[in-house]
């Protein structure tokens, strides 16, 4: 008799029978080697339980969104060096070739300015004829001012990421509800939503913000890397409230996922994803009860895909999903909680 | 496939699979030397594919443990020889722990998240074809054209995909067999045969 399979060896052939099955319908003798397969140990049809159930969770990487790149993703150690920094440099030359295109819509710089906007749901990347960009969210502007004594942005609403090139003779400036971002060369978001303090966040180079009052302009914080600032509102009045912090890399890097068209969540409640959802698309996710709105929410999830993180969530979170038109309304199950074992 | 399968799966999932971490740990804490925790686990396993029905189940953590302890409990009564320590083994076996498992919410949560950093993971052609099988919903038929290669070869990438899946979710990553490995002594092929010989 051979010697006695491995839950390894059986983990193995449970996984090989779901790929078998999901390639298509068995054929009759495949699926007689199949229930020979399922009878020959006891412990074959729990592995098997368990690899379809993994199989069946890995569909909800639909919610990903199809534009997911698991590059994103991976380790480190792996894609700080080697082919896939190479596979950066060219996601960036890809979209670099994208902005390319769209330059030619409406940069022509006339000594007014020239408005960039994005509509509700639209992101852009549009390279500056210095060689900067700036990368508009959804729903957002901003007016485009150069001349030869600064290269001066002003964001008159929405979201921004401005990847400066560098300058020293001639700054970049970006003015926001009378206060001036200035840099030689940096990587910087600044966001200016209704109802919000505008939010500043360098994730390269030095941002120096500075007040404009009627005399002059006082410098109130310079801002090196990873550095956050929410600017108080109005300016000019209790700057204790404009003190920089730091912020992890990572977090940045979650704050800065809609430039991919995603939305990245840690920890945020239901009702702030649902908030998050809410600037992209016309569809609304309304939470039913207080409780489901506060549960944390962890994730990356394609920001124009308000209907797949909802069924996400609802799978998550046992929550019932409604699909009314624009609307999508996430419910508590009537099982009472205290039924389940915590 | 039948759409109860399909609901079995996806409690199994939810209720079940969590708690894997804290059961292979609870059935190392004393491990037998010819009991490997991941050969009670798949068994427990099969015992709940083939129930007839899971909604009479309220606590499945709790049933869990518990079945997991049937089935150890099976596998000492027919052991011909059972070593002194089982029986404090089964002592411990009676008390399955009742701690509300941290893992419960952070594996929900997180699921999406974990999914996708698992996915990163895996070997290049292996993570080409699962992402275009599972996130475009791609059939493997056309996944092989796609990629220029065989229908067999796409299987056995989403079959490794899924192995891999195994690994990552329920035995934490890279950990995987440690605790067998670590704690199998040498008897463990004898007693092994014991085990199987009692079987008939």
């Amino acid at each position: 008799m051979a010697a006695r399979e491995t839950s390894r060896d059986i983990d193995r052939a449970a996984s090989d029978w779901t790929a078998r099955l999901d390639r298509g319908p068995l054929t009759p003798e495949a699926e007689e080697a199949f229930q020979a397969w399922l009878r020959g140990d006891p412990r074959r049809k729990g592995a098997l339980l368990r690899a379809q159930a993994l199989a069946t969770m890995s569909e909800s990487a639909q919610a990903l969104g199809s534009g997911f790149d698991p590059a994103v993703f991976e380790e480190p150690k792996r894609s700080r060096l080697g082919p896939l920094s190479r596979r950066q440099a060219l996601t960036w030359t890809g979209a670099a070739a994208a902005a390319a295109s769209l330059a030619a819509v409406g940069v022509g710089m006339p000594a007014a300015g020239a408005v960039i906007s994005t509509e509700q749901g639209e992101i852009r990347l549009v390279p500056l004829e210095d060689g900067s960009t700036v990368h508009l969210n959804t729903a957002s502007s901003v007016r485009v001012r150069y001349d030869k004594g600064e290269r001066l942005v002003t964001l008159l609403k929405g979201e921004a990421y401005f990847s400066v090139a560098r300058d020293d003779r001639r700054p970049f400036v970006v003015e926001v509800n009378g206060c001036r971002l200035r840099t030689a060369q940096a990587g910087f978001r600044v966001r200016k939503l209704d109802r919000s303090p505008v939010d500043v966040l360098v994730n390269q180079g030095q941002v120096d913000v500075a007040e404009r009052t009627r005399q002059a302009s006082v410098n109130v914080a310079a801002l090196g890397a990873n550095t956050r600032l929410v600017l108080s509102h109005p300016p000019n009045q209790g700057s204790a409230a404009e003190h920089p912090h730091p912020i992890a890399p990572e977090a940045v890097d979650r704050e800065l996922a809609w430039r991919e068209g995603k939305l990245a969540f840690e920890g945020e409640t239901l009702g702030q994803a649902a908030d998050a959802f809410a600037r992209y698309s016309r569809t609304r996710i309304q939470i039913g009860d207080p409780d489901l709105a506060r549960e944390p929410v962890t994730g990356l999830f394609a920001a124009n895909d308000p209907i797949g993180f909802s069924r996400a969530v609802a799978r998550v979170f046992d929550a019932r999903l409604e699909e009314d038109g624009e609307k999508l309304v996430l419910t508590r199950r009537p099982t009472p909680r205290k039924m389940n074992f915590f | 496939m039948t759409g109860a399968d399909r609901d079995r799966r996806r409690w199994f999932l939810r209720n079940i699979l969590p708690h894997e971490p804290a059961l292979r740990r609870w059935l190392s804490r004393n491990v037998l030397p010819d009991i490997d925790p991941d050969d009670v686990i798949q068994e427990a396993y099969t015992i709940l594919a083939e129930l007839e029905t899971v909604e009479t189940i309220h606590y499945p953590r709790a049933y869990l443990f518990q079945v997991a302890r049937s089935v150890v409990m099976r596998h000492v009564r027919r052991a011909r020889i059972v070593p002194i320590h089982a029986v404090d083994y089964l002592e411990q076996l009676e008390h399955p722990d009742d701690a509300a498992s941290p893992e419960q919410q952070a594996i929900d949560r997180d699921e999406l998240r974990q999914l996708a950093h698992a996915i990163a993971a895996m070997p290049l052609k292996t993570r080409e074809a699962f992402v275009l099988r599972r996130v475009k919903g791609m059939p493997q038929r056309e996944i092989a054209v796609r990629m220029r290669i065989s229908e067999n070869t796409v299987e056995t990438h989403i079959s490794r995909g899924i192995l891999f899946l195994i690994d990552w979710f329920g035995r934490g990553g890279n950990k995987r067999s440690q605790t067998s490995k670590s704690t199998e002594p040498e008897v463990g092929s004898i007693n092994g045969r014991t085990r199987n010989q009692s079987r008939h």
